[in-house]
């Protein structure tokens, strides 16, 4: 769907993207990644076609990009305004005309939302009088509202308190089963492994990772196993032999306990069952992954170490 | 450009929609006709009403001075002769202004004296004197001479000089009426000031929103800038014409219903009907009818509306790209609004010039400078104004076109340079903007 090859952008002196190659498929969640001054702005802006690449091309479809794209994109960028004097309707009419629609078709499609995010009697209000809450709504309304093939949020969820936040993600999820691609960037890791199916990860203006999360969140894992249990944490260490290590305990009420602990040696998952089954109350077992929040930092620490 | 048609629609919508256009709508109109109202009123015509007492104990005015009433003097007359102690105590007396006294032998002494409580002024001294005279003049043609009252005027009256511009023979300049076209240069230069400076705000609140991130993704900056220019360009004409009809409406009230006397015939001094074609005497011409108000003569007959407007338009047009250019390429480049507003002042600064520029071409309208000034940019929509008052010679109507043509090639090469700064700078955020920075944002 969407291919970007090769860009790099300086602004004056400052590299702001270097020879920074992706690819969203169609039909997908893609999150962008990284610390802030990146570069992803700078990269979503390209692709928007509002700054011009020094080097490089984005292809939409296979087919390099021109203007007319545009109207198939949907972009909420991380700053992002309304005009405070105008109403919902008006403004949603404004930018969807912008975007190609008719009139009469911004206004069919508005309602649609409006109904389906209840906010219906939002309709005639002035983006003045709606708390920031609401004119994000409006936000998002404006942004697909002429349905595009291809949505790209810059920091979707600052912002958004936890429902509103539960919504938009919902919504994403929804567009993404109708076939459409998403291209989110955030900080929110959380919401990364939760709705996005592949990841880039920018920083220092070069491209240092892509893939399914998944893929990387196994490429990364540490041989890391969970045990959640009833009973006695002495009977449980007893139960272990050299074979295993604990890396570190949980005590969330007496007599739970979440253990992580490490294989040694050929020892398997299956190996640490077998010598826990009898000695405690096993209640979750579970592989521990890295979350996309450990492994952006393991990723952007070091840098910013050597940085420094 | 269809969505810079949609920018611009937008804008016309939200500035037509503010409160604050629409008090200007109604209040500049009404302060400039209040303005016309106060120089109509005072700008030739007496303030004072006065109510004048004749004493003519000898009936030689047969109680009668003026065919119609004069709408400032009111005369009253009493077949007696008054002491001015009394006039000046008595009770009776106290609602007349003046006293003029008619003595017996005014038409041999040629003497009459005039007591006032508060002094008038010159016009309406002379006035009263002038119709005194004119009734005595009718009796004494009457009883001295077997002619009629317009022959024996026609014998009187005196050989009149009349210097002229020999480059302007019928005198069509003058200078009150350069002063209007130094008004439409102002006007214009207001209406520059003014949306230039909604221009600024705009752009300045659209970055500072961050909206304008969102419309770069769907419109060129050029086309955004366009379009907001348009727009705002739109509602500055929609106010104009606003402004144009309130005022032409108020100045037909005005002439219909206020001030009906400037062209109607029967207040009019009928002596000075009878006379209309012949030249006034200097004396006569402080208050017979035609030069009654030279305002109000200025305004309804001497001034060219129709080739005025079109040049006001055209020069607007030019003027407002030209000029609204500079606002817009200041508002998109400056990182805060207080940013936005400092590199303002010099624009601002260059429009009081401009507007020296007009008074300075109003007093040397033919000096070098003033004709240099006629084709800078910066200044020829206000000098034009002036210099269509006084008229282009038959060769040199060129002129005005090619300070059109100067006016508007510059305004699209300024507008070049607004929308690659406003490209570059539109996204530009919090930074302190200094040369440096349009000069690189110029190359890039």
């Amino acid at each position: 769907m969407l291919s970007v090859e090769h860009i790099s952008k300086s602004f004056f002196r400052k590299q702001a993207l270097d020879d920074v190659s992706l690819e969203a498929k169609k039909g997908e969640i893609f999150g962008l990644l990284g610390p802030n001054g990146a570069g992803k702005t700078t990269l979503i802006r390209i692709i928007n076609r509002i700054v011009e690449p020094d080097n490089g091309t984005v292809r939409i479809n296979d087919a390099l990009m021109t203007r007319k794209h545009l109207e198939n994109i949907g972009y909420m960028p991380e700053e992002r305004g309304l005009y405070k004097s105008m109403t919902v309707e008006d403004h949603a009419v404004f930018l969807g005309r912008l975007r190609g629609l008719s009139k009469h078709d911004v206004t069919a499609k508005l309602n649609y939302w409006l109904d389906k995010f209840e906010i219906g009697d939002w309709k005639k209000k002035r983006i003045e009088e709606l708390s920031k809450g609401m004119a994000q709504k409006v936000q998002f309304i404006c942004t697909v509202l002429h349905e595009p093939e291809l949505l790209i949020l810059d920091e979707p969820y600052s912002g958004f308190d936890p429902i509103n936040m539960e919504l938009i993600k919902s919504e994403l999820i929804r567009m993404r089963n109708q076939g459409k691609t998403v291209v989110l960037s955030t900080h929110n890791m959380k919401s990364v492994e939760e709705v996005c199916d592949r990841v880039a990860l920018i920083h220092h203006s070069k491209k240092l990772l892509e893939g399914r999360v998944a893929d990387i969140q196994e490429e990364r894992k540490e041989g890391l196993y969970a045990i959640r249990f009833r009973g006695n944490m002495i009977a449980f260490a007893n139960a272990l032999w050299a074979g295993f290590e604990v890396v570190d305990t949980e005590n969330p009420s007496d007599n739970l306990f979440i253990v992580r602990v490490k294989m040694r040696g050929e020892n398997t998952f299956d190996d640490l069952l077998k010598v826990l089954i009898g000695q405690v109350k096993i209640e979750a077992a579970w592989e521990v992954l890295p979350t996309m929040q450990d492994i952006f930092i393991s990723i952007v620490q070091p840098k910013l170490t050597e940085a420094v | 450009m269809k969505n810079s048609w949609i920018i611009a629609l937008r804008e016309v919508k939200e500035r037509i929609g503010s409160r604050s256009y629409v008090l200007f709508a109604i209040f500049g109109p009404l302060i400039i006709l209040g303005l016309v109202y106060l120089l109509f009123v005072f700008g030739g015509t007496e303030a004072e009403k006065w109510n004048i007492l004749v004493t003519d104990k000898a009936g030689i005015l047969e109680n009668k001075l003026m065919p119609h009433p004069d709408p400032n003097v009111t005369y009253s007359f009493a077949n007696d002769y008054i002491e001015h102690d009394d006039f000046a105590k008595g009770k009776r007396y106290q609602q007349y202004d003046a006293m003029v006294e008619i003595n017996e032998k005014v038409l041999s002494n040629k003497l009459s004296y005039v007591f006032y409580r508060t002094k008038p002024s010159f016009n309406l001294q002379a006035k009263v004197q002038y119709q005194v005279e004119r009734r005595l003049e009718e009796v004494m043609i009457q009883r001295f001479t077997d002619l009629s009252v317009q022959k024996f005027r026609e014998i009187k009256q005196p050989i009149q000089f009349s210097f002229r511009n020999v480059y302007d023979p019928y005198d069509q300049t003058s200078d009150v009426r350069t002063w209007v076209g130094f008004f439409f240069g102002m006007i214009i230069l207001a209406f520059i000031a003014l949306f230039g400076m909604t221009i600024l705000r705009s752009v300045t609140s659209e970055k500072s929103n961050r909206i304008v991130e969102v419309l770069l993704a769907s419109v060129r900056p050029q086309h955004l800038l366009f379009g907001k220019l348009t727009g705002v360009g739109i509602s500055a004409f929609i106010q104009f014409f606003i402004w144009i009809a309130f005022i032409g409406l108020g100045l037909y009230l005005m002439r219909e219903w206020m001030f009906p006397s400037i062209y109607d015939v029967s207040s009019m001094n009928m002596a000075e009907l009878t006379d209309s074609g012949r030249i006034l005497s200097v004396q006569e011409k402080l208050y017979a009818g035609k030069e009654f108000n030279t305002i109000v003569d200025l305004v309804y007959e001497r001034v060219n509306f129709g080739v005025m407007l079109t040049f006001f338009v055209l020069f607007f047009i030019g003027g407002y790209l030209f000029y609204g250019s500079f606002f817009a390429a200041i508002g998109s480049t400056a990182g805060t609004e207080n940013d936005g507003q400092q590199f303002i002042l010099p624009v601002l600064l260059i429009l009081a010039l401009a507007a020296y520029a007009g008074y300075y071409t109003v007093a040397n309208p033919e000096s070098e400078l003033a004709g240099w000034l006629h084709y800078i940019p910066f200044t020829s929509p206000v000098v034009v104004m002036v210099k269509l008052t006084y008229g282009y010679a038959a060769g040199e109507a060129y002129q005005i076109w090619l300070s059109l043509i100067v006016l508007l090639l510059s305004a699209f090469f300024c507008l070049s340079i607004a929308s690659r700064l406003y490209k570059n700078g539109v996204l530009q955020f919090g930074h302190r903007l200094k040369l440096q920075h349009l000069f690189k944002w110029l190359r890039k």
